[in-house]
């Protein structure tokens, strides 16, 4: 039995779902664990440490001074450090920085900007994971969702020319949000992505993250 | 007389076993804010599916709701669930496993759905373990 982790979960205070509904409820539908990356403003107050539940943190920066800053700060404080992308000087900010873990919606909510071949490669040789939100999928229709669908399609092909790690996460707010693994994989086989890909990319991928394995060692015996 | 006929005919109409059309059972959950209604529950099915393959690949489906029941011993929370058998293609497992997973409101009443399993038969998925 794998183990299936989803790593973008936003939970109270940023939401109104609290940590243990959402564990609940993810437990159910076959997770080992979810990391809960709110947004800076409102990160979880104490620190919940298990095996079960990380928490994470999702910086959302105006400018790349601010991301810099707000790295700093988090980096050794929380289980992981995702950046809220979108931006082109943001992506490339984050994915330049081996502090940073995950790239999250690197093409930004509605797929409005993108990667390129030179982000991926930094993101590669970094370590930092790059995440396909699900949620994007789910929530749009029609042209949104092709151009979404057509934008991770994109990213998969340089992902897997770079061999980055990649993560499906689905960006839940709320314990309608979540998804069960194997819903997780057949969306994610929309565009492209071959099954034993999605797995790896919800068992073996988060769990490396975790462990820091893609980190060169200066990085890891800091934390 | 009358009543040859219809033995007759119902012989004829009797598809053969090796024209039938195999099939898939799901079992799902759907978990949401509010009771949701059959109708309005395989409307947004149908809406969902219609906007990720189109007129041709919803043809294809071949989806029919089997059973249909709301849970009622439940302690917890108010969030209400409810588990009911789908119908569909047999090879079609993965298309709609996905159009499920693309629901996410029913009538402004969020829900999430995740299928439990799948089987050949009725009694397969329904069984309890």
């Amino acid at each position: 039995m794998p183990e299936y982790f989803d790593l973008n979960v936003h939970a109270y205070p940023e939401t109104a779902a609290p940590v243990e509904e959402l564990l609940r409820v993810a437990k159910r539908y076959g997770y080992a664990g979810i990391a809960i990356t709110n947004h800076d403003e409102a990160v979880v107050p104490e620190p919940l440490e298990s095996n079960t539940v990380f928490t994470g943190v999702e910086i959302h920066a105006q400018s790349v001074v601010e991301l810099k800053r707000k790295i700093k700060r988090y980096w050794g404080n929380v289980a992981l450090v995702a950046v809220h992308g979108g931006d082109d000087k943001i992506n490339r900010a984050a994915v330049e920085n081996p502090k940073v873990d995950i790239l999250a919606h690197p093409c930004g909510e509605k797929g409005e900007s993108g990667l390129n071949h030179v982000l991926v490669r930094y993101a590669a040789d970094n370590g930092v994971a790059i995440d396909f939100n699900m949620n994007a999928l789910i929530r749009s229709r029609r042209g949104d969702r092709a151009r979404v669908i057509g934008k991770m399609r994109d990213n998969l092909k340089l992902v897997r020319k770079y061999n980055a790690p990649m993560i499906l996460t689905s960006h839940a707010h709320s314990i309608y949000d979540l998804r069960a693994p194997r819903e997780l994989i057949a969306l994610a086989t929309l565009f492209g992505m071959t099954k034993e890909e999605a797995t790896s990319a919800l068992c073996d991928t988060p769990q490396g993250i975790l462990e820091k394995r893609w980190k060169k060692e200066r990085d890891v015996e800091v934390l | 007389m009358t009543a040859d006929i219809g033995i007759i005919m119902s012989v004829l109409l009797y598809l053969l076993p090796s024209l039938r059309e195999r099939r898939r059972y799901l079992l799902f959950e759907l978990m949401g804010e509010r009771e949701i209604d059959k109708r309005e529950l395989m409307k947004e099915i149908w809406n969902s599916i219609y906007s990720l393959y189109g007129d041709v690949g919803a043809s294809e489906s071949k989806l029919w709701l089997i059973k249909y029941h709301r849970l009622e011993d439940r302690k917890e929370e108010e969030s209400t669930l409810i588990v009911g058998v789908l119908r569909c293609a047999h090879n079609k497992v993965e298309e709609v496993r996905a159009s499920l997973a693309c629901i996410h409101t029913v009538n402004d009443a969020r829900v999430g759905i995740r299928v439990i399993r799948t089987s050949g038969s009725i009694k397969g998925a329904s069984r309890r373990r």
